[in-house]
Formats: structure tokens, sequence, C-alpha cells
């Protein structure tokens, strides 16, 4: 498969799960028995989109956003209720085994190695079943251990090690049949930022060196920010924003901190600068603890990038401003804020 | 055949086994002296308790010294029949850990069984070993116990062939446990590991003999006992591989029904 033909194509991929619907308290549990009611749930919803070879994505969301419905689609665990999955030009679910030599799924959550066994017995048994020849497996081995500086514990018991070096390990076990897709499940939760930090640069130098297609879900946005060439914002099994990263901070809105001295009201300040009134307000999430406080004389507003200039001229021509400064537009802020415009969006139509 | 994962699964299962040697080693102890015990208290009763100045001779054509050699013989093989790898499969069709193992390149169900037979293995050699000493000991003819350790193996990898095929049913039915408990509650009975089977009324003999259960333990004892002889060995060899035949089918066609359902739950 050259670089240039998507390595994962999804078409109006929606899943739903069914479940029985459990009531409270012994007369619930008993109308299991002859009763059951039963319950579905949509976690993806005709989603659509295609992966080059080599890109890194980062796909996003809130818990139940479906995120991880989608990975264990696409690495073939389960099957889409509707629409189609291709992932290295197969079906995903059919699962063949050179589909299965050619993919990695790494849950943070799940450990894949053998608890009471060092890690090296583990990974010889990887080189077994992915039948690695030998060679490879000691230089992938060394590479490896080097790039997440894991050597030294390869002979330690799995449950012997913190849950930073079980990670590295986890991840040394899922590349070592050098995948060309990898799916990484919040492969930093529970990390210190140390182990974090180190995780992230093995990724990177991974994707780089290797040009393995990786997408990765994270709530951590640095995991994003630093990694993903793509992002992918999921909400509700629909996919609310797919593009750069950079092109959501640049289409996002920020935010403007102006003191002034003396405390300005709110309705007038609207006028005067044409702003809607809920651009305006005299605190902030990122407001230090004296800037929170009553009466106090800062005003935070905000607003697009054309309308920063016009904006400051017209509060200048009225009050005196003492400091102002730009925060710098989060990727964190720009996906809560999205998430909040969609609900309220959905809301106003509900 | 690609040898090298099976092996590698193998010592993997062994090694991780070794990792607690003295539970094992407490465990295996435990689990065939006190049915053994048990059983011989039982026997002792019924041929000397009450019955008076003439005790009983025979019990359904079992002397009292049958019946303790068949306990002693019994329970070498008991120690290999069994293990609760089909219980580890429906937990992780159930939990969604098999997922861990669904993207490897290899046959999840088989993979399973290999990672956690090593400790069977090593305690059959443990008790060919046992079981040679103690029946030269007492004049009978050790090398039937070859013969009868390769039926308890077979044994061992029917019994968990059905409980694979019973654990798929955890795809639909998040109680599958208890469809592997009344499994084992069956396997104990209809295996002879509690009881010889021939103490069955002959009329209710085709019970145990339309299940592959009496192939795990009693087939064995009475092989090495003398009692079958080696034509009987062969059928019975042939009839295991004839359920391992129909086990492997059942497997294919409700694995292959219920990944379907396989919901991947714990993330």
């Amino acid at each position: 498969m050259s670089l240039s033909q998507p390595v994962i194509q999804a078409q109006r991929v929606s899943r739903t799960f069914k479940s029985v619907k459990k009531k409270e308290g012994l007369r619930g549990t008993l109308e299991l028995l002859w009763n059951p009611e039963h319950q579905e749930h949509r976690a993806l919803d005709e989603v659509s989109f295609e992966i080059e070879a080599g890109a890194f994505v980062g796909l996003i969301g809130a818990n139940g956003a479906g995120k991880t419905t989608l990975l264990k689609i696409l690495s073939g665990l389960i099957p889409a209720t509707s629409g189609s999955a291709r992932v290295l030009g197969e079906d995903p679910f059919k699962r063949s085994m050179t589909f299965r030599k050619s993919i990695s799924l790494v849950m943070g959550q799940k450990a894949q190695l053998w608890w009471d066994l060092p890690a090296l017995d583990a990974f010889d048994l990887i080189r077994a079943i992915y039948e690695i020849p030998e060679k490879s497996y000691r230089e992938r081995l060394d590479f490896l251990a080097d790039l997440l500086d894991v050597k030294a514990l390869f002979q330690t018991q799995i449950r012997r090690l913190s849950l930073g070096e079980r990670m590295k390990m986890e991840l040394i076990g899922a590349l070592l049949h050098w995948p060309k897709v990898i799916f990484l499940d919040e492969p930093t939760i529970g990390l210190d930022v140390l182990a974090a930090h180190k995780l992230r640069e093995f990724l990177r130098e991974f994707n780089s060196r290797e040009k393995a297609t990786i997408i990765l879900t994270s709530h951590n946005m640095e995991d994003i920010e630093r990694l993903c060439s793509r992002v992918m914002i999921l909400k509700t099994g629909k996919i609310l924003y797919d593009g750069k990263p950079q092109g959501l901070i640049q289409s996002g809105e920020r935010q403007l901190k102006v003191s002034l001295l003396e405390t300005p009201d709110l309705p007038a300040v609207a006028t005067l600068t044409g702003l809607a009134p809920e651009q305006l307000s005299l605190t902030s999430e990122d407001a230090t603890e004296e800037e929170s406080k009553p009466n106090s004389n800062h005003l935070w507003i905000s607003l697009t990038n054309d309308q920063i200039a016009p904006t400051l001229q017209k509060l200048m021509s009225r009050y005196t401003i003492s400091d102002m400064g730009i925060q710098g537009q989060s990727l964190e802020r720009v996906i809560k804020s999205i998430y909040e415009t969609e609900s309220r969006e959905t809301g106003s139509k509900a | 055949m690609r040898l090298q994962w099976r092996w590698a699964a193998l010592k993997n299962g062994l090694l991780e086994d070794a990792a607690y040697r003295v539970e094992f080693i407490i465990g295996l102890l435990g689990s065939a002296a006190v049915p053994a015990a048990i059983q011989m208290v039982l026997w002792y009763a019924l041929f000397h308790v009450g019955t008076g100045e003439t005790p009983r001779t025979e019990i359904a054509g079992m002397t009292y010294s049958d019946l303790i050699a068949y306990t002693l013989v019994s329970t070498l093989f008991t120690q290999v029949r069994g293990g609760d790898h089909d219980f580890d499969l429906q937990e992780m069709i159930r939990s969604g850990s098999l997922s861990n193992y669904l993207l490897r390149p290899v046959g999840v169900v088989e993979f399973i069984y290999l990672r956690g037979i090593g400790g069977r293995l090593f305690t059959a050699g443990l008790c060919l070993v046992v079981g040679a000493i103690g029946m030269s000991l007492v004049g009978m003819d050790p090398t039937r116990l070859f013969g009868a350790m390769a039926l308890a193996i077979l044994g061992n990898i029917l019994h968990y062939q059905v409980g694979a095929a019973l654990a798929t049913t955890a795809f639909v039915w998040e109680e599958a446990y208890s469809v592997l408990m009344v499994k084992n509650m069956l396997v104990q009975l209809l295996s002879g590991e509690l009881i010889p089977l021939n103490l069955f009324p002959e009329k209710w003999a085709w019970v145990w003999k339309s299940t592959p259960f009496y192939l795990y333990v009693f087939g064995p004892t009475q092989y090495a006992l003398g009692k079958w002889s080696h034509w009987d060995l062969l059928q019975a060899l042939g009839t295991a591989g004839l359920w391992m035949l129909g086990a492997w089918l059942l497997i294919r066609v409700t694995w292959g029904l219920g990944i379907r359902n396989y919901s991947s739950l714990g993330q």
C-alpha cells in the first residue's frame, strides 16, 4: 500500500449496543427473570473519514463519545452495526492472520503481559506468535528499550513494576511485530508527567521513523497537541470536527483581559463596543483569586481576532486602561467551547 | 502447524505456575488427599461398619481392596482431569478481557488452553512417576500407566473443549458461569472421580456411557488396574478422538455465532 492511499476508511459507520435494563431493588431483579426490558445505545452514528498512511490522528471526546468503540471497530474487535470500515484494505472484523500481524491495539487500562513473569518471557512469546526472526527481534527490542529506557527492568516481574514502567512494557509488547497501524487508547492514563512525556517522545519518534499510522484517543490535550497532525472530535457518536489542531485554535474565540481604573458596567460596555452581553464578563475560569473578587476592575471579553482592535479603540474612548492581555487559546478550551456550543444548539433544537 | 508459539505459551504457563510453587504443591496435595480420604472412609464403612460377624465381601462386583485400589489410582488421574481454563474463557468474554487475545494471530481458544495447561502436564508427569513407583511396589504392571495417562490427557483436552463450547454462551448470556458449574458437577459424578462407575445400577449405565466424561478418570483407572484390555484402551482412545472432533466442530460453530455478539466491555 503506497503512502498516499488511505490505510483506514470508514463509511457511515454506526454501532448500537443493546443491553438489559436492570431496575433497582429486589423487585427490579425479579422482573429481570420474567420480563427483561432492553435498551439500545447508539455509540457511533454514521461516522465517515479516511486516514492516510503515516498519519498521527487524535480522537477526542468526552466519556461515552464513541472513541473507544471506533477503535474497537477499526481494530476488528467488534463489528459495525451498519456502514463499512476498511483497514489496510481489509474488513477488520474478519481478522485475517495478515491483518492481525499488521495492527496493534494498546488499551491503557488493560494488561496484555503476564503478571507474574518478567517482561522478557512475555516478549519471547510474542516473538514466537508473530514469527519474528531472532535477529530482527533483538534489534527491535534494543531499539524500543533504548527509546523507553527500560532495559534494566526486562527481568523484573511485571507485577513489581510501577504503572508507568508497565505501560512502557505494554507498548514494547504491542510494537515488537512492527505493526503498520497502531491504535492507542489512553496510553498515558495514570502516568506521571515525566513518564507521559517520555511516552509521547517515544510515540513521536516511532511514528516518524517507522511511518506507522497511529490513532490515539486521550483525555490529555497535551498528548493531542504534541503528537497529532490531525484531530477528530467526537460527540455522542458523531464527528464534530476533523482537521488540524491548529485550525481549531485559529478559528476559535480568544479571550481579552482588560484592567480598568474603575469597575465597568457590563451593559454600558456592551452598548459601547457593540458586542453581545454574553461575550463580556467580570470574571473568568482563568482569573486569579484577586481578580475574581467582587467589584474587581477586570473585564474579560470573548472575541475573534478581527474584533480585538476595534473593541480596544472603543474601550479606550471611554475608560482608562491600566493593563491588558490576550489569553493564548489552548486546545482544551477550544474543545470545551465546541462541546458547549453543540450542547446549546442541540438543547435549543430540542 | 506452528509449534513455536504453542511451546512458548506452554512454557510461560508453566513458569507462571512455578512462580507460586508452594501454593501449587499444597493445592495438588489437598485436592488429591481430601477426596481420597473421604472415599476410603466410605468404603470402610460400607464393608465393615454394622455388618456384624461377617463383613461384606463384595459390592457391585468390587471387593474392599478393589475399591481402595480404585481410589488410589483414580486420584492420579483426577489430578490431570480438568482445570478451570473454560471458566477463564467465559470470564474473559463476559468482562471484555478477551480483547487482549483476539487480535493476536493465534487461535484464542487454543491459546487460553495452552497457557494454562503447563501445570497439569507437570502434574501428569509427577503422577506417572508416583503411580509407577507405587504400582511396582505392590506388584502391579506400571507400564499400563502410560496408556492410561495418555487417555487421561486426551480427557483433559476434551474437558476443556466441552467447557470452551459452553463458555461461548457468555457471548449472549451474562450468567454462563452457571452452565459451566453444572457441567463440572456432572463431570464429578460421571467421570468416576467420586465413585467407580460400576457402582451405578446396570440399568443406569447408559447415562455415564453416553457422555465422554468416563474417559477422564474411570477409563484410565480401569486400564491401569488391568480391568480393561489393550483393545478396550484403543477403543477408548478412538472414542475420545471422535468426541474431540465433535467438540472442535461445536466450538467453531458456537464461537462463530457468539463472537458477533461480543461487545468488548470494560473500557
